[in-house]
């Protein structure tokens, strides 16, 4: 077993921008990473997709910049960089060749502070219909494509943040104004709702000079978030959705509100996911798909969120001639047969030395270190997660994992989103 | 973390942009700090054993890589499979962690596991892959098994019948996503119809279906042998002596015939490639493309290294010439990219992505436009910014294990080393206008662009999409007939 330690220095600005620094010289890069509090989570009805549409135009200009050159300038100096928006935070990023760190930060602070010089009527259409198009080719235009929407809208109350997904709606979309991107930068873009992390080939006073150098003169916002949720509890009987249309085959999502990301609760619900439908050598794997041979694939995953609640789920590939019902009732036999007995001792080991291959895969690169990092200092305020996780999950014991089981993946706390294919349809159609 | 995967990126920018409002922060800006240039930089460099049965071994130490990443590249090609049995190297690839001579496919699996070792076996044309991920401490137990897996493995019927199941449910699977369908329509059109290229990889339903335990088992006999294999070991090799490990658990492993490390004889392309396929799939939102003409492999004259540039100015960025257009301009998209594809004998140059249903002709018009611009020239700025790109990359993209470890099998395969991957980059350098517009014009002359009687000829595209809708305004641009394909009945 490998100790993970990465160095860690922070500081904060006076403008409230939290820098932190891990110092690695393997490869003459920096990894330059910012973690902006703001996600599809703050978005109010009728605003859905903002968040996401937003993002987009943070690529289009800024007060020194051009539309199109933060790309075409950093890619000129050997950057990747790209940005992603998420339920809970929007991030942005690049890694730089270690001559270019400085011009990165010069022109992420151009437009994280002076983004609204530049935006106009025009990028805002375009970037709108850009947008239009990702949500055609990656959900509309694919099979089974909509069901992680169909499950967030089935799975949480609809007044909960996490009811609509980040993409949004596009008739909201629609409605979006010049205006409303001025009031969501003003809210929400600034260096005292930001963490800036650095990773790579840079010391900790070289990061944080150069981040006071570009950052320091930006002016804080004024905060106004509401606080986080409580924790959403289980469903109380379970919720179902049925899409009937051209798929391949059926499929079944059942889902579970979880515990908020980095709690116990939630790493031993993580764990029981795993052994029961994630790993290779899972409970659902061995008897769906060897034994019964009802299931073609099988698969377990867990999604860590802070406002409220947290998202997990089985999902299942129905062999043809199978019935889903028959299916769905092993799976919720499984799960209480697992709320029962718990796991053995194989299988936690099993979970231990997977997720922690799987965890130090993850921070092998410069990139995805930085991120991890950013993600921790901005969500639960830890950035030395990410020498801890493994050893948490490790002290997360059988019984705990047997219990959380059985509170949070109990079968009448499902809800259960079906892709069933329609007999009559073509299916390629 | 699924929730990456999740996200919505953006992907690319462009245009043109004015001033507008005042902004929150009234201070003065710091100017904009110059760029120092990076120092040059080399590709790590291997130590290669070759063992006795043939075997070879490349290692490369990369400190602070603590997921060992071991790589196996077996020159198996798809040729080699009956004609009526075409997909079993696949089906044996994914079967031979299913049952060894001393443990179950479960108890294999749960062994890989609780060694946290992440394992996968797959069939390209360029021959079988086989990946293991491993956290360093564990890399004596993941080898034997490894070896297990590779030595003997049993095939059980059980397995093989589970793996031709979920490979005819793959099949359909493909069939439904359209970027897959225009896939296999595309080497359908594009390679002969007697050439193994022309079908898909992982075999096709009556061939699949045929498929038993005796097929896969006779073709790991004969195939899966240590002669020609190259297997690559990178990581943090600090105490870690990799050879002796490797000598008691594969050195044992059969040597078979004598083979080359590497394929070599190239595809054959069908005679009347250059035309136009239109699956029709009424009702889509969205309509998907693929345009694609023969390339270069990395031996062509006058050098590979303009190729990827070529690639990256036409359609490899954000701020390539299609999305300037298609996507900043028109915003009929959300991305479309072009990439030059070497195989070792011959190549592909390919562009693909998907449009607006509604923007289904005009676009295919502005593509095929943009694409023979090339011929046109390209300016000093373009092909700059194309070598900068991606020589100032290189140390990142290659800083893993993982990353390091795939180049170097995929250089083996192609009948290479790494030391490739360092004289391109070195190469790269010397790319200038003249050099790609040169390697453009030799690309289009070989590959019979403009050459017909067509506006399209030399092309072979590909469109997935309401036929209904589409076909008379795509049969309208004058880029050639349209052959319209409906997967019902």
């Amino acid at each position: 077993m490998t100790a993970i330690s990465y160095p860690l220095a922070e500081r904060t600005l006076d403008n409230g921008l939290r820098v932190i620094v891990s110092e690695d010289h393997t490869v003459p890069n920096v990894a330059v990473n910012l973690w902006v509090g703001v996600g599809s989570r703050h978005e109010s009805p009728g605003r859905t997709g903002f968040a996401h549409l937003f993002e987009h135009l943070m690529f289009q200009g800024s007060r020194n910049v051009a539309s199109g050159e933060h790309f075409s300038a950093l890619m000129d100096e050997g950057a990747r960089l790209n940005a992603t928006t998420w339920f809970d935070r929007t991030n942005y990023f690049e890694t730089v060749p270690t001559g270019a760190l400085e011009l990165a930060l010069w022109l992420e602070a151009d437009r994280h502070g002076h983004l609204l010089d530049a935006v106009t009527q025009e990028n805002l259409d375009n970037q709108r219909d850009v947008v239009k198009e990702e949500k055609r080719q990656r959900y509309d235009n694919v099979p089974y494509g909509s069901a992680l929407i169909d499950i967030y809208a089935t799975v949480f109350p609809a007044d909960h943040p996490y009811h609509h997904p980040t993409i949004g709606s596009m008739e909201d979309l629609d409605a979006a104004t010049l205006a409303d991107v001025h009031d969501f930068f003003r809210a929400h873009y600034g260096p005292n709702n930001t963490v800036l992390t650095l990773v790579g080939d840079v010391t900790p006073e070289e990061g944080f000079a150069a981040a006071e150098r570009y950052f320091g003169a930006l002016l804080p916002i004024e905060r106004t978030e509401r606080p986080r949720h409580a924790q959403l509890p289980p469903l109380g009987e379970p919720a179902r959705l049925d899409r009937v249309g051209a798929v391949p085959n059926d499929r079944l999502y059942i889902t579970f509100r979880l515990p908020v990301d980095t709690t116990p609760d939630y790493l031993a619900c993580s764990a029981a996911v795993d052994v029961v439908a994630g790993l290779a050598s899972s409970r659902l794997m061995r008897r769906l798909v060897r034994t019964d041979e009802t299931a073609i694939a099988v698969g377990g995953w867990t999604m860590g969120l802070v406002d409220g609640a947290g998202l997990g789920a089985v999902t299942v590939d129905v062999a043809a001639g199978a019935d889903p019902e028959a299916v769905e009732a092993a799976v919720c036999e499984e799960l209480a047969r697992f709320a029962a007995e718990g796991p053995d001792e194989a299988e936690m080991e099993s979970v231990v030395a997977d997720t922690e291959r799987s965890w130090l895969s993850a921070l092998a690169s410069l990139e995805q270190r930085a991120d991890h990092i950013g993600h921790h200092a901005l969500l639960t305020g830890d950035p030395a997660y990410v020498n801890t996780f493994v050893d948490r999950l490790k002290a997360v014991t059988a019984e705990q994992v047997r219990e959380a089981a059985g509170r949070w993946l109990a079968p009448e706390a499902r809800a259960v989103v079906r892709y069933l294919a329609d007999a009559g349809a073509e299916v390629a159609a | 973390m699924s929730d990456s995967a999740a996200s919505e990126a953006p992907n690319a920018a462009t245009s043109a942009a004015t001033a507008a409002a005042a902004a929150t922060a009234a201070t003065t800006t710091v100017p904009r700090p110059a760029v120092a240039p990076p120092e040059p930089w080399s590709f790590p460099v291997g130590t290669t054993h070759d063992l006795p049965n043939g075997l070879r071994l490349v290692t490369y130490d990369v400190p602070g890589q603590y997921v060992l990443s071991v790589r196996l590249g077996l020159p198996i090609s798809l040729r080699d499979e009956p004609q009526d049995r075409e997909g079993v190297a696949t089906i044996m690839a994914r079967t031979l962690d299913e049952g060894t001579a001393q443990h179950s496919a479960e108890e294999l699996a749960r062994l890989l596991e609780r060694k946290g070792v992440s394992y996968g076996a797959g069939m390209s044309d360029a021959g079988l892959s086989v990946d293991l991920d491993v956290v360093k401490g564990n890399l004596e137990p993941a080898l034997d098994l490894l070896r297990q897996i590779l030595t003997e493995p049993v095939f059980p019927e059980a397995e093989v019948a589970r793996q031709v199941r979920t490979r005819l449910a793959e099949i359909e699977q493909e069939r439904s996503v359209a970027a897959q369908r225009a896939g296999h329509e595309f080497v359908r059109t594009f390679y002969a119809r007697d050439d193994r290229s022309s079908r898909p990889t992982g075999g096709a339903p009556e061939t699949v279906s045929a498929i038993t335990r005796e097929d896969v088992s006779a073709f790991h006999a004969r195939h899966v042998v240590a002669s020609g294999v190259t297997m690559v070991v990178a990581g943090d090799l600090e105490g870690v002596d990799v050879l002796p490990l490797v000598e008691a658990t594969l050195g044992g492993w059969r040597q078979g015939p004598s083979r080359d490390r590497f394929l070599q004889r190239p595809a054959q392309l069908a005679p009347d490639r250059s035309r136009i396929v239109l699956v029709d799939r009424p009702g889509s939102v969205q309509t998907e493309l693929v345009i694609g003409a023969p390339g270069p492999d990395r031996s062509v004259d006058g050098g590979w290294a303009p190729y990827p540039v070529i690639g990256f100015v036409l359609g490899g960025s954000p701020n390539a010439r299609i999305d300037a257009v298609l996507r900043e301009e028109k915003g009929y998209t959300y991305g479309i990219r072009s990439s030059f594809r070497p195989r070792r004998a011959g190549g592909l140059f390919l562009t693909s992505g998907s449009v607006r249903a509604d923007s289904t002709a005009e676009s295919l018009r502005l593509l095929v436009e943009i694409l023979d611009s090339g011929r046109n020239g390209f300016s000093d700025k373009e092909i700059r910014s194309g070598v900068d790109f991606i020589s100032k990359t290189a140390p990142g993209r290659y800083a893993t294990a993982d990353a390091i470890a795939d180049e170097a099998i995929s250089m083996a395969l192609d009948g290479r080393t790494t030391k490739f991957t360092t004289a391109n980059l070195r190469d790269l350098a010397a790319v200038d206008r003249s050099r790609a517009d040169g390697a453009y014009e030799r690309f289009a002359d070989a590959a019979g662009l403009g050459r017909g009687d067509t506006r399209a000829a030399g092309w072979t595209i590909v469109l997935v999409g309401d036929a209904g809708d589409h076909r008379e305004a795509i049969e309208g641009l004058g880029l050639g007939e349209v052959t319209v394909v409906s997967d019902a009945g």
